[in-house]
């Protein structure tokens, strides 16, 4: 947690060129994997991340099946490439811990009690990492779920905030996570206003905590935002109200 | 259906607010209608639906589905119906109520492997979907192309009272069978025929939601742009005997308001 150098300039420039509000750039494509019920491509910043849905479908092995829902079940996995040395493909501790948060964070958006003793296979692969890739994971699993068809009572959409130089900043990259004093990713329910997820790594005042998850929240909705566009764009192109058609 | 007000939505979109009837894919929260998933959504006199337009097929009682016999026991079939639930088909639906696995060779009716249509006669949350094939035209299917659709693209391909199908089915000269969960089957003299419905099939598919299908579908099948005879033969009277599949989108989507009214 030392800093050994300044993050934010004296312009109140980031390490990557943005302000403490901004966002790193947001894009994401919808249905990029064939076979899968529901997929998508997320780039945030320099995280490159796919998410794959299948489901719901039978449950094997048998006993895992519940009588009463659906069964969820997540794995966030990082590619050996994914990293500036390579990383060993075998499930880590934090790739399992992460599989467990995003599960949590994805479950209260899904109605899993329409899909009695079926599961839902959501596969998360981080294809390139910058800092930041549960939120991104989350996102784009978010996308991939809604793409598959599967009744949600909301997207999720998720995003950091930290402190860097005693200031609070949006979307926390890489290297502010690293030699930066604080890291909160947030995941969110924008329509119901509820957190789903909630981190963090560091140490905050009260009033910096507050101010945080404030911060993390608004970067979320911009997020929902991105998510909402390319959700619209797979299923009705450019256009945003349906033209009435003559019956 | 004329005062129906149609928008997209996508999950957690509100469709409206005040006092309506929640009918399908959609949750009431509050005061507001909230769509679950993407698709269209209606909003009529009767209440608030969305029409999806992805997902895997979720078995509905008094669906007509087509299935692949996978296994057997000795008291019934299991068939994979494209769904997340395995069908069973029991014996005695096929044999009678005096059958008897001593005695009645399950083997002389459907083979493992073979194509069967069948009605889903019981289905709920604790059990597998139940089937039958006691009806007109339910069975098994002597021959036949078979493929895989998205479910939700069922009433798109049938059409406007079977419109599309029918169009297809005349152009190239072939029979095709479609199940409510999204296997169809193609029959046909040639198999040229065969492969352009096939064709044309994956177009709708891929395409159910764009509008101006039905006239790229007919440039694909090489039909003139003129309409002659629309509306002239019912559907019957085009390929011999009624299939069950047929049913037209308003039958699909009376079927849902029945199965949604539960």
């Amino acid at each position: 947690m030392t800093q050994t150098r300044n993050l934010i300039d004296e312009n109140g420039k980031r390490t990557d060129g943005r302000t403490i509000d901004e966002l790193r750039e947001v894009k994401i494509t919808v249905g990029t994997v064939k076979n899968a019920d529901g997929s998508a491509f997320i780039e945030f910043g320099k995280n490159k991340i796919l998410a794959a849905v299948y489901g719901p479908r039978e449950v094997h092995p048998k006993h895992m099946a519940l009588p009463d829902r659906c069964v969820l079940r997540c794995r966030y996995h990082m590619s050996p490439f994914s990293t500036d040395t390579r990383k060993n493909p075998a499930p880590s501790r934090r790739e399992v811990e992460i599989s467990k948060v995003m599960r949590e964070a994805l479950e209260p958006a899904l109605m899993l009690e329409d899909y009695p003793r079926a599961a839902i296979d959501v596969y998360v692969e981080v294809l390139q990492s910058d800092g930041g890739s549960r939120c991104a994971g989350i996102t784009a699993a978010s996308v991939a779920l809604a793409d598959a068809g599967i009744n949600m009572r909301d997207l999720v959409a998720a995003c950091a905030a930290g402190k860097v130089d005693e200031k609070i900043v949006l979307d926390i990259n890489d290297t502010e996570d690293k030699e930066g004093g604080a890291d909160m990713p947030i995941a969110y329910l924008p329509r119901l206003d509820q957190v789903t997820l909630l981190q963090l790594d560091g140490r905050l005042s009260p009033e910096q905590f507050n101010e945080c998850i404030d911060k993390a929240i608004a970067g979320c909705k911009m997020v929902y935002e991105v998510q909402k566009q390319a959700l619209m764009h797979k299923y009705f192109g450019n256009e945003t109200e349906m033209k009435e058609e003559a019956q | 259906m004329h005062d129906v007000k149609r928008r997209y939505v996508i999950p957690g979109d509100k469709i409206v607010e005040g006092n309506f009837r929640p009918l399908m894919n959609v949750i009431k929260a509050g005061n507001s209608i909230i769509a679950t998933r993407i698709g269209i959504a209606e909003t009529g006199r009767d209440g608030v639906k969305v029409i999806p337009l992805s997902g895997v097929y979720i078995p509905r009682v008094n669906d007509l589905v087509i299935g692949k016999v996978v296994d057997h026991s000795s008291l019934s079939w299991e068939v994979d119906i494209n769904s997340c639930f395995s069908a069973h088909l029991p014996a005695q639906d096929v044999f009678g109520r005096d059958f008897s696995p001593a005695r009645d060779d399950m083997g002389r009716h459907f083979a493992i492997g073979d194509m069967i249509t069948a009605r889903i006669m019981a289905f709920d949350r604790t059990r597998d979907p139940m089937l039958t094939v006691q009806d007109r035209d339910l069975g098994k299917i002597p021959r036949g192309e078979a493929l895989k659709i998205s479910a939700t693209r069922v009433p798109r391909l049938i059409g406007k009272r079977g419109s599309m199908i029918q169009m297809i089915e005349q152009a190239t000269q072939t029979r095709v069978l479609i199940g409510q969960n999204g296997v169809v089957v193609v029959t046909g003299r040639t198999p040229e025929g065969i492969k352009l419905a096939v064709r044309a099939i994956r177009m709708v598919e891929e395409e159910a939601h764009t509008a101006n299908l039905t006239q790229r579908i007919k440039v694909l099948l090489g039909i003139p742009d003129t309409p002659p005879q629309q509306q002239e033969a019912p559907r019957d009277a085009v390929s011999g005997a009624s299939k069950p599949e047929e049913s037209t989108i308003d039958e699909v989507e009376e079927e849902l308001e029945v199965e949604e009214e539960k």
